[in-house]
């Protein structure tokens, strides 16, 4: 029934419904039930093709059958030997502690839960998923294993994250870049209120490592469009930087101005080989896991 | 530009509301967080200059909004270019002449003159603001101060008056009236029919900054026929005609109690005489009248005689050779006898006495001993000053020169000057005595010759002689003139009627033609405007236009700018 649907439901309302564990469940059955295969694919022993041999090629590659038939040397070559590994990062900084509106999840709730769903598909696949939590500073790490409780420990990574304080992405994407050894998957879920070209300088080194990025950029309705009072001071959480506004005469400029980030995020993303996705905090879960699909 | 209501430019403080708020509401906005202050500020950066921009026509909108009203609340006046143009003035002091005299009541296109000028009236009464001064001046002479609107009360209620207005003598007080006035403007209005005969003589002394406006007459006036005067003498009534010059003769018909008893043709500027019937002794009450014509009030005259037997005269031997020969035609006329009643000479005599100075200097004292001997409570005293005789009962004496002259004063303890029991000042001089009647005795200032006055010389002196021997030496009163209403009143002594007095408007009314412009001008200093000039001319010097509802209109436009601005929002 659509009801059981939790995916798509409100993310607010079905975060009244438990935890994050019962919450990442119930999305993840959902979201599951509803697609034809996984949206991610692991690595496995399997050939891929031949090249002619060169001098230093380990012997043990040589392909012994065509040597013996055409009298050429060739080489295999095969893709990894491991599963997916994959880190997510999620932003646990001031500023995602906020919401628009009471009947709204702040982005953090809507990142945790949104970073639990992701692992829970990742894990059950028996990809090794770990946890990076940051805000001026890396704060929680949970290396990725595939073994039982992994999925737990992510959780409790998540719980045990306090709201910080200012926001440095670069530093926990460098961070991750020690965590995963060979080429795996990384997950970015932030508002991505830092300096764009800094994030975006670790994001190519990660692509350059040879790792998937994948990028969620969180936002609160209120924070496409300005509303409030006729004239309001507007106060950065995470900085003492504030600006005297008229939101009626200034909310044009605004709207304008986020388009225009997003815009650029997505992108100098693209550009880089990088995923930007923009989800609302409104937005179901599974419409964001879908933008995988 | 002044202002009706300065006192509201006090408003203007507000202009600095705006501003103030504007300050104010910057300093203690409500707080919020907003984690993406970043784009905030970046939209605020990109839009900085088109914010200030529209803050600063805000602010300048709203000020001017509050100006605007505040401006027009306080009644601005400006001057107005336009003549004609409606609108307020500067607070004015204003003297209205309404010319109420007699040729007022002239009938024209079949409407009284009258009516017109009251129109006018009430609309120069109606134009003034509470702020002026005005004052209403008719023909009595009396001058009304009012408000407009009451003196508009009063103008409905003005009727043609009898008396004549000397329209220079009224434009000069009207100036010295307002011309006290510490306004900043000053108009006297000058609503007449503008009679030649009413400007006077010489130019009204108007003060400097005084507009005078004359109403121009509407049309030419009709022909006018009118009796100036009657008088009886020697048993013809001589009846003077006045109006218009060149106009054709008309018949006057005399009547005696009601009984036609003479007629005569008779064109302005000439005098008629028509023979009265034989009468017996006393008072008689005649009247002389003309055909009803546009105006009726100088149609009829009445005339007063009395019949008397005649004095008996003793001249004495230094009367003169005027005296004798006046005395010798009223013998023949039969209006005086050889006799001993009346004593005519340097000395009195024993009974009634005409007394009139020696013509040596030296008898002074001799007669005025035999005068004192007399009881008489006059003398003569030193030379008096040259001048003309001023005798308002006495009409014919009127304007007559006087060469030489010995003053007549009063004996001291002699009580009062002038009348006192049976003394009266029945003519003067310079203000001084020339003519006395004490009791009895009549004493005169100048001797009865053409070497001390012009009266002998003058058509009016064998009457004044008569006058003089048959009524003021009897200690009769004369028939006189006075300017009212048509009418005749007796004066008695005891049980003896002694004077009477014929009332009737002034001869100068029944000529209508009126002042050409030029005259009006010299004369009054005045322009003479038709009504619709006059309309536009009344407070035209300080008039301004009231343009607080243009300052309305124009805060409606920059409140209507505003909202747009504002509600526009980004």
């Amino acid at each position: 029934m659509a009801t059981t649907r939790l995916d798509l439901l409100d993310p607010a309302e079905v975060a009244r419904l438990g935890g994050i564990e019962i919450v990442a469940q119930g999305v993840v059955e959902g979201f599951l039930a509803g697609l034809h295969r996984s949206p991610f694919r692991g690595f496995s022993v399997e050939f891929t093709e031949h090249r002619a041999y060169q001098p230093g090629d380990e012997p043990r590659y040589l392909d012994w059958k065509i040597l013996a038939r055409s009298d050429r040397l060739f080489v295999k070559q095969f893709e990894e030997e491991t599963n997916l590994r994959a880190m997510i990062l999620v932003d646990s900084s001031r500023s995602m502690a906020w919401r628009g509106a009471e009947d709204r999840l702040t982005k953090r709730a809507y990142a945790d839960r949104l970073a639990a769903a992701l692992a829970l598909i990742l894990l059950r696949q028996r990809d090794a998923t770990g946890l990076v939590t940051f805000d001026a500073a890396v704060r929680q790490v949970v290396p990725a294993r595939v073994k039982a409780g992994q999925w737990t420990r992510l959780v409790r990574g998540l719980l045990e994250t306090p709201d910080g304080g200012g926001t440095a992405a670069e530093g926990a994407l460098r961070h991750v870049t020690s965590l995963l050894a060979r080429r795996g998957l990384v997950v970015l879920i932030s508002d991505l209120l830092f300096d764009r070209d800094l994030a975006l300088t670790a994001l190519r080194y990660l692509r350059h490592r040879g790792h998937q990025v994948i990028v969620f950029h969180v936002m609160d309705r209120a924070e496409m469009e300005l509303t409030g009072p006729p004239e309001v001071r507007f106060r950065d959480p995470e900085s003492t930087a504030s600006v005297v506004v008229r939101p009626r005469e200034l909310a044009r400029a605004y709207a304008v101005t986020v388009q225009r980030e997003i815009a650029a995020w997505r992108s100098a993303c693209r550009r880089h080989g990088v995923m930007y996705h923009h989800v609302q905090t409104d937005m179901p879960f599974g419409l964001a896991l879908r933008l995988l699909a | 530009m002044i202002f009706l209501h300065p006192l509201v430019l006090l408003g203007l403080a507000a202009a600095a509301i705006p501003a103030l708020l504007h300050l104010f509401e910057r300093r203690r906005p409500p707080e919020a967080e907003f984690p993406p202050v970043r784009y905030l500020s970046e939209a605020e950066r990109q839009s900085a200059r088109r914010l200030k921009l529209r803050h600063l026509l805000l602010l300048l909108l709203r000020t001017t909004l509050i100006v605007l009203v505040v401006l027009a609340a306080a009644r601005p006046l400006v001057r107005a270019r336009a003549r004609g143009a409606g609108g307020a003035h500067e607070p004015t002091a204003l003297v209205v002449i309404l010319d109420n005299s007699p040729s007022a009541g002239v009938v024209g296109d079949g409407r009284p003159v009258l009516e017109r000028l009251r129109a006018a009236a009430r609309a120069s009464l109606a134009g003034a603001r509470p702020e002026d001064r005005v004052w209403l001046l008719l023909a009595d002479g009396v001058v009304r101060q009012g408000t407009g609107p009451g003196l508009v009360a009063a103008v409905e209620s003005v009727a043609v008056s009898s008396r004549r207005l000397d329209l220079r003598a009224a434009v000069e007080q009207a100036g010295r009236i307002v011309d006290a006035e510490p306004l900043p403007a000053r108009e006297v209005h000058v609503l007449s029919d503008l009679q030649r005969t009413a400007l006077g003589e010489g130019r009204a002394g108007v003060p400097r900054g005084v507009r005078v406006l004359a109403l121009a007459p509407f049309g030419a006036p009709p022909p006018n026929w009118g009796i100036g005067a009657a008088q009886v003498v020697g048993g013809a009534v001589t009846v003077n005609a006045v109006g218009t010059p060149g106009a054709g003769p008309r018949a006057v018909t005399v009547r005696l109690r009601g009984r036609t008893v003479g007629r005569a043709l008779a064109a302005p500027g000439s005098a008629v005489s028509v023979t009265l019937p034989a009468l017996g002794q006393g008072w008689w009450v005649g009247d002389a009248a003309l055909d009803p014509d546009e105006l009726r009030a100088d149609d009829h005259r009445p005339f007063a005689w009395h019949i008397g037997p005649p004095a008996r005269v003793r001249a004495g031997a230094d009367v003169g050779p005027f005296v004798a020969a006046a005395l010798a035609v009223l013998r023949e006329g039969a209006r005086v006898a050889e006799g001993s009643e009346i004593t005519v000479g340097g000395r009195p005599g024993a009974g009634s006495s005409v007394v009139f100075p020696p013509a040596d200097r030296a008898l002074l004292g001799e007669a005025n001993r035999a005068l004192a001997a007399r009881g008489g409570s006059w003398r003569f005293g030193g030379p008096g000053t040259p001048g003309t005789i001023s005798a308002p009962r006495l009409g014919g004496l009127n304007g007559v020169a006087v060469m030489r002259r010995e003053q007549i004063e009063r004996v001291s303890g002699g009580g009062e000057r002038g009348a006192s029991g049976d003394s009266a000042i029945l003519a003067a001089v310079n203000g001084e005595p020339w003519l006395v009647r004490d009791s009895n005795l009549v004493l005169l200032g100048s001797r009865l010759d053409t070497a001390w006055t012009a009266l002998p010389a003058t058509t009016g002196f064998v009457p004044f002689v008569d006058a003089l021997v048959n009524r003021l030496a009897r200690g009769e009163g004369v028939v006189s003139s006075e300017e009212g209403p048509v009418h005749v009143e007796f004066r008695s002594r005891g049980a003896d009627t002694v004077e009477a007095t014929v009332y009737g408007p002034d001869p100068r009314e029944s000529d209508l033609t009126p002042a050409s412009p030029d005259l009006v001008e010299q004369t009054l200093g005045a322009r003479m405007l038709d009504d619709t000039q006059f309309a536009a001319a009344r407070f035209a010097g300080t008039r301004r236009a009231d343009v607080s509802g243009t300052l309305l209109v124009l805060a409606l436009l920059v409140a209507i700018a505003e909202l747009g601005l504002a509600t526009l929002g980004d």
